[in-house]
């Protein structure tokens, strides 16, 4: 009974909307002339290799950072504190990133006036480079925090903490110097449970819009922004090339995952001959580390201030190194409209904690083996084009009498907020010791006693970084507010991005400030309460 | 009321014969729309039309007890897809009662008969529009409206930069052609399908091809290459010139605003004739800015707001067009100060009051020396430029 209606609640309120609209685009993914007329499209195939090299590149270049910060660190007395780093650099939205970042970087950008200055920018090619080598470096400074984040809350908290702890003992006694602990020991169990947050961040870098749009390349661009456009487009015929392309889009990730899983696979005895080799007293790269770990800090402050800065200033032209003239009228502007602001702290709020709880509702009643489910689908709801889902839903909706109410909203917002809480929560909890229950129910504790007492205390950073992950991605979705509000409830992405059409750089960057404002808060308390309670 | 009032008497007098119960007709809509909500589906990328929508809805609250509520849109595309599938859901009371649209949205949403009407020459003002001298007010590229939708502001391909910076700006394409190549790097134009691109290469079409009179007439792919020839030879002259050596283009008109802001470039376009002089204003763009058009007269068009055909509240959005007809609000919204959208009335057919409040004021960064419209090309022309472009300059 306990566990049907665990699943009961997840399938209801967040498989059965995203399941039906998917179901709603099949017509669409099997239309013939849409799939030839994509194959006809020019820019398909050099489109589609930019997507996977800008997804892969920059999530295996923000794992190796991640892996090289997080070695370099471990257990040292900065290690705490980089949390806290990691979780305020979590909350700037991906656009407001790319904004400030293509400032820094762009031809008549900050750097630029720093290290030539003179009559006319240089004719530099930074940002919209052919290659997205601007993209990539973007998305890895944007996405290390996070990663970082997921493997902190691995090797901090938790039973498995305390494991990989007394192992690292064992095999220091052993003669293993601590790089070589590291890399034998913490850093396989730590990829294991990475594996889910790091899928996430390829295909957010494969498929990733609103940055692409700020710093991609152009001609062509990536494979999302070119079937962006196609499903943007009032004609229908576009609209069908766009589901087709966005199908095509999802099955190619898919199958890049699939061939780099097989690889991790096969290299499975590689990897096992390499962990039992004998000690060596390889040390950790504490200087490269440190190295790393100050540039993303600094670049990361250095685009919040451009966005401070770019805020009070209409105007910032070439070659001065700060505006010439300030001007509140963005701030003003912001300032009418603070019912969207609450519509959408409410929204967030209710949609992390339902997360929160139908994830763990899951794990409770689920076999660990159902996760695949759970979580693939969770993948496919991130992976897919959001206009496309969410245009599944509104048609959903719009029969069931949801479009354009609270409850409409909420769902659809749920949709993206589950499959992130999930694919972030999923490592931690599952490697909670099972040991632990067992010990708890021959003290004969009831189960959601010792849920209460003994696993969510153990489990309380992962829980609660959770949730400000939710919170965080609530907060910035703006396609699901669009449409299925039907305009008859405003939320802040949906003024914010409306107002960035227009190019008005200081109101954008009011709007991204304010966006990250409430993450920001949710990280820092989550980062706070994660804190081990033994130091 | 003096509004509602002078609106009737000027009508009754232009078609007295034709329509002796409309005045009654519009004074039961008028009763009808009082107490209504009219949700307006609007762009909203810009402070200055947002604010206009603001005060619009303050007047008609005052006036009319209408409550008009701004759903803030990027791309009026999102509008049709939303109506399309609410009326295939049988939504009788549809989520948009008025929406701002024109081109090719329109065409989408005539075409699949997603829109009520006709309405827009029975309401009051529309006695007032300058439909002689602004022909695209009933030809929305080279479409027929109809009635289908209500002109609102007149567009004009718009070029501008900083004056201090460039001297005698280009009069025509092959002066830019001259400009670009004396500056390499510092001109370009937003990528198509963005539609100021679009824009710029049908201009570029408009100035260089042999037989102008195939343009208001549908066009098939085999004339279309013989007729485009000239555009491709003129953009392959163009483009080693250009920013990136025409590799790359900027994603959107925002953005190549925003590069003239800075100082990447030296000139940038809009289709809105009074946007510099308003980026003057607001100090996103420099005092000494000068815009300018080609003096052969450049693409233009109007703006339209329309109703769909399952609107909640179809007496008040069409008080709600007719109120944004009127003397008072087209003035207001044709001030530099406010938004600077050009007016579809004629103001000859205005009461020499009403026409004084088109003042008529420059300002630093306006249009200089206004060059005429030119209409825009059939419809049918942009998928194929927009296709040719792509297949050429796309990768």
């Amino acid at each position: 009974m306990r566990q049907l209606a665990g699943a009961a609640l997840m399938l209801l309120l967040w498989a059965l909307p995203v399941l039906a609209a998917l179901a709603m685009l099949l017509p669409g993914a099997i239309d013939g002339e849409a799939w030839a007329a994509l194959l006809q499209h020019p820019q398909l195939w050099p489109a589609l290799a930019l997507s996977l090299f800008t997804g892969s590149v920059s999530a295996l270049l923000a794992l190796l950072c991640t892996l090289i910060i997080a070695a370099g660190f471990y257990r040292s007395r900065y290690w705490a504190m980089l949390q806290q780093v990691a979780a305020a650099g979590l909350a700037l939205p991906h656009l407001a990133f790319a904004i400030g970042f293509g400032f820094l970087i762009m031809p008549s950008g900050l750097m630029a006036r720093i290290l030539v200055g003179g009559e006319q920018p240089p004719q530099w090619v930074t940002t919209q480079d052919p290659l997205g080598l601007s993209l990539v470096a973007a998305l890895v400074l944007k996405e290390v925090p996070f990663l970082f984040a997921m493997a902190w809350s691995v090797l901090s908290k938790g039973d498995a903490a305390g494991h990989l702890l007394g192992q690292s003992r064992a095999a220091a006694s052993l003669g293993h110097g601590r790089g070589s602990i590291w890399l034998r020991i913490v850093q396989p169990q730590l990829l294991k449970r990475m594996a889910w947050p790091l899928v996430i961040v390829f295909i957010y870098g494969a498929s990733a819009v609103d940055m692409a749009l700020v710093i991609g390349p152009t001609q062509p661009p990536t494979l999302a922004v070119v079937v962006w456009q196609d499903l943007n487009d009032a004609d229908l015929a576009h609209n069908a090339r766009g589901v087709a392309g966005a199908m095509f889009l999802t099955i190619m990730l898919a199958a890049v995952l699939l061939l780099s899983f097989s690889f991790i696979a096969l290299s499975k005895r590689a990897r096992a001959r390499f962990r039992s080799a004998g000690p060596s007293r390889l040390g950790l790269p504490k200087r490269l580390a440190f190295s790393l770990a100050a540039m993303i800090i600094a670049v990361t402050l250095g685009v919040t201030l451009l966005l401070v800065l770019m805020s009070s200033a209409p105007r910032w032209p070439w070659p001065v190194l700060l505006p010439p003239n300030h001007s509140l009228a963005a701030w003003e502007t912001f300032h009418h409209a603070s019912a969207p602001l609450w519509a959408s702290l409410g929204l967030s709020l209710a949609t992390s904690l339902t997360a929160l709880a139908l994830t763990v509702a899951w794990f409770e009643t689920r076999p660990p083996q159902h996760d695949r489910w759970l979580l693939g689908l969770a993948l496919a709801a991130l992976a897919l084009p959001q206009i496309l889902i969410v245009a599944g839903q509104y048609r959903l909706f719009l029969l069931a009498g949801l479009s354009g109410t609270w409850a409409g909203l909420f769902l659809a917002h749920l949709t993206p907020v589950v499959a992130y809480v999930a694919i972030v929560l999923a490592g931690p909890y599952r490697a909670f010791d099972i040991r632990f229950a067992k010990v708890a129910q021959s003290l004969k504790a009831g189960p959601f006693r010792m849920w209460r007492l003994v696993k969510a205390p153990l489990l309380k950073g992962p829980l609660v970084m959770a949730a400000a992950v939710g919170f965080g991605v609530s907060m910035v979705q703006y396609v699901p507010a669009q449409m299925i509000a039907a305009g008859r409830i405003q939320t802040l992405p949906v003024e914010a991005v409306t107002l960035a059409s227009g190019g008005n750089r200081a109101l954008t960057a009011v709007y991204a400030l304010m966006l990250a404002l409430p993450p920001l808060i949710a990280f820092s308390l989550a980062a706070l309460a994660g804190r081990p309670r033994w130091r | 009321m003096k509004l509602t009032r002078r609106a009737l008497t000027s009508l009754a007098a232009a078609s007295a014969f034709a329509r002796p119960a409309l005045a009654d007709g519009w004074a039961a809509i008028e009763a009808e729309a009082k107490g209504q909500t009219v949700y307006f589906n609007a762009w909203a990328g810009a402070d200055t039309i947002n604010a206009y929508i603001a005060w619009a809805g303050e007047q008609l609250k005052a006036r009319h007890g209408i409550t008009l509520e701004h759903v803030k849109i990027t791309d009026a595309a999102e509008v049709v897809r939303r109506v399309r599938d609410e009326v295939k859901a049988g939504k009788a009371q549809g989520s948009v009662d008025l929406v701002w649209i024109n081109g090719e949205n329109f065409h989408a949403m005539k075409e699949d008969n997603l829109l009520f009407g006709p309405f827009a020459a029975d309401l009051p003002n529309f006695a007032l529009v300058d439909i002689e001298g602004k022909p695209t007010t009933r030809i929305d590229f080279a479409e027929a409206t109809e009635g289908l939708e209500s002109p609102w502001g007149m567009a004009q391909l718009t070029f501008f930069g900083d004056g201090a910076k460039i001297g005698t700006p280009p009069a025509a394409m092959m002066e830019l052609l001259d400009f670009a190549k004396n500056a390499p790097g510092r001109v370009t134009y937003p990528a198509p399908p963005d539609f100021h691109g679009t824009t710029f290469l049908k201009q570029v079409l408009v100035e260089t091809i042999a037989d102008r009179a195939l343009l208001p007439m549908s066009i098939d792919a085999e004339t279309f290459k013989k007729a485009s020839e000239p555009l491709f030879e003129f953009l392959d002259q163009l483009h080693p010139s250009l920013w990136r050596e025409g590799k790359q283009f900027p994603p959107s008109q925002a953005q190549v605003k925003q590069m003239l802001a800075d100082g990447e470039l030296l000139m940038a376009l809009t289709f809105n004739p009074n946007e510099p002089a308003n980026l003057v204003a607001s100090g996103e763009l420099a005092p000494s800015t000068i815009a300018w058009q080609h003096s052969g007269g450049t693409i233009g068009n109007t703006h339209f707001v329309a109703i769909p055909v399952n609107a909640s509240a179809k007496a008040a959005a069409q008080v709600t067009a007719n109120f944004l007809l009127s003397p008072e609000a087209q003035a207001r919204k044709a001030d530099l100060k406010v938004w600077g959208d050009p007016t579809v009335l004629d103001l000859m057919k205005l009461s020499s009051a009403d026409a004084a409040l088109f003042t008529g004021r420059t300002a630093p960064g306006a249009v200089a020396v206004p060059a005429p419209t030119i209409p825009e090309p059939h419809g049918s022309w942009v998928p194929l430029i927009e296709a040719a472009w792509l297949e050429r300059y796309g990768s």
